[in-house]
């Protein structure tokens, strides 16, 4: 009686072990998998990294072939009246573009997530999200900016140019492709008084997003810098119908 | 028979061990699985970074080599002692169409907001689908044949009017045409969260088409610098 007990019980954990052991196999099977993945990733990064410096590298030749087009197209044209006109007007539309760094009078807006609070400090019926920047807060203030005549806008070192957008992407607001964050640095140049005058207003833009708890400071300046588009203004689908 | 006893229940101690021990190490695995989801999606991340860094690089490549034949075609003439005013007004051009100041034309989606008894349409909402059409790709836009161009702003006046730029004063139905890659804004708008289902989910009329050979008006007016030192 007490043998036959002795060997079921052993019987069952034999059992048990022997299953045990085949999951652990396929596991394994399953782990040695996983590392020649591994090995695959390494090699795209790689490959990632190889492009993005065969990119930085052309982005810079271009550049450079910028500053000679500049050149070659001024002193081409400054024998005739016509082309020196045209240049001018070349000129300004590179501008207009965003294709150069621009300085002026101008203003200088900061606003910043709020680190102060946390979703135990605030209020039950308040939301932590109200306290932080968004994209489409940043999308609106540069509407009033162009509401207020402004000619240029940066935000941290992205140019806001005509087909520039300001999305989210989870927790990551992107301009231009790519990624800014607080506190966000919002200079534009134009009248500085016209442009505090049209966002510092009662219920405007930054009225709204004080109330909400979010920092903001705003100041008009004498000389602003802003920079030019970090990217190419290429267009694949539009066709002059003049 | 007392010997026998002991030698069961060493038996079981190290089969209960060996037992357990198996059994950690399996969890072991299964965590590790885990980091292998993540792993994995790394590595379709790594691959859209790849075919972005080759995207980018392929057209500034081409802008190189168009920049390089320009150059070269400024140095020519200036070597021949002739006028460019030639070169001048094809580059003039390309900066005029993306400016806005010529008409231009192409495929693209055209979409119509009309308010309905129960949902009126405020500027904030156009404004957000500028924003969605910009990034989705739209090279032009237009609002009620409005060209938008870079310094364009959209603001209320009253419930019934959204005004744009200067005094254009537009009201419901907004017709947004936008030319660019059709399939990239079509899909950017409609998926799951996107601007044209949260909208029509809300109660909003929207409607939208894809639609060959959009016409888009310059924008009338002039575009000129008041602060930006030249």
């Amino acid at each position: 009686m007490n043998k036959k007990n002795v060997c079921i019980t052993l019987g069952i954990m034999c059992f048990l072990l022997t299953v045990a052991i085949i999951i652990q196999f396929n596991t394994i099977k399953n782990a040695n998998m996983i590392a020649g993945q591994g090995g695959v990733s390494t090699e795209l990064k790689d490959e990632v990294l190889k492009w993005k410096e065969k990119y930085d590298q052309t982005f810079k030749e271009l550049e450079k072939s910028e500053e000679e087009l500049e050149i070659q197209r001024e002193s081409a044209s400054n024998n005739d009246l016509v082309s020196s006109e045209k240049q001018e007007e070349l000129k300004l539309a590179n501008i207009l573009l965003g294709l150069t760094q621009v300085s002026g009078r101008g203003t200088i807006i900061t606003v910043e997530d709020n680190k102060n609070v946390t979703s135990e400090t605030i209020g039950a019926l308040e939301n932590i999200s109200d306290y932080m920047v968004h994209a489409e807060d940043l999308w609106m203030i540069v509407n009033e900016l162009k509401n207020a005549r402004v000619e240029a806008i940066s935000i941290n070192d992205e140019r806001i140019i005509a087909n520039s957008s300001i999305t989210c992407e989870g927790n990551v607001i992107l301009i231009n492709g790519n990624v800014v964050s607080s506190p966000f640095v919002i200079t534009s140049i134009g009248s500085p008084e016209a442009i505090i005058g049209a966002l510092d207003r009662p219920d405007g833009i930054i009225d709204f997003l004080e109330r909400d708890g979010v920092i903001v400071n705003m100041e008009g300046k004498e000389k602003v810098t802003i920079p030019k588009y970090n990217g190419i203004i290429d267009v694949k689908y539009i066709r002059n119908a003049d | 028979m007392k010997k026998g006893k002991w030698t069961i229940i060493v038996t079981i101690g190290i089969m209960s061990f060996i037992l357990v021990l198996v059994m950690f190490m399996q969890f072991k695995v299964v965590e590790q699985t885990d980091i292998v989801g993540i792993e994995n999606m790394r590595d379709t991340e790594l691959r859209e970074a790849l075919a972005d860094w080759k995207e980018k690089y392929e057209e500034t490549n081409k802008k190189l080599e168009e920049n390089r034949a320009k150059i070269s075609e400024y140095k020519e003439k200036i070597s021949e002692n002739k006028e460019v005013s030639e070169i001048l007004e094809k580059e003039l051009e390309e900066a005029n169409i993306i400016l806005g100041k010529t008409d231009v034309e192409g495929d693209g989606v055209i979409i119509t907001l009309t308010d309905n008894d129960e949902k009126t349409y405020t500027y904030s909402n156009i404004l957000d689908l500028i924003n969605e059409l910009k990034f989705a790709g739209a090279e032009a836009i237009s609002i009620n044949d409005i060209r938008v161009i870079g310094n364009t702003y959209i603001a209320n006046i009253s419930n019934r009017y959204i005004i744009l730029n200067n005094n254009n004063k537009i009201t419901s139905p907004y017709v947004i045409k936008a030319i660019g890659d059709q399939n990239n804004m079509q899909s950017n708008l409609s998926i799951k969260g996107g601007y044209i289902y949260v909208l029509s989910g809300n109660g909003y009329t929207i409607n939208m088409e894809a639609k060959k050979k959009i016409k888009i008006y310059k924008h009338e007016g002039e575009l000129d610098l008041k602060y930006i030192e030249k």
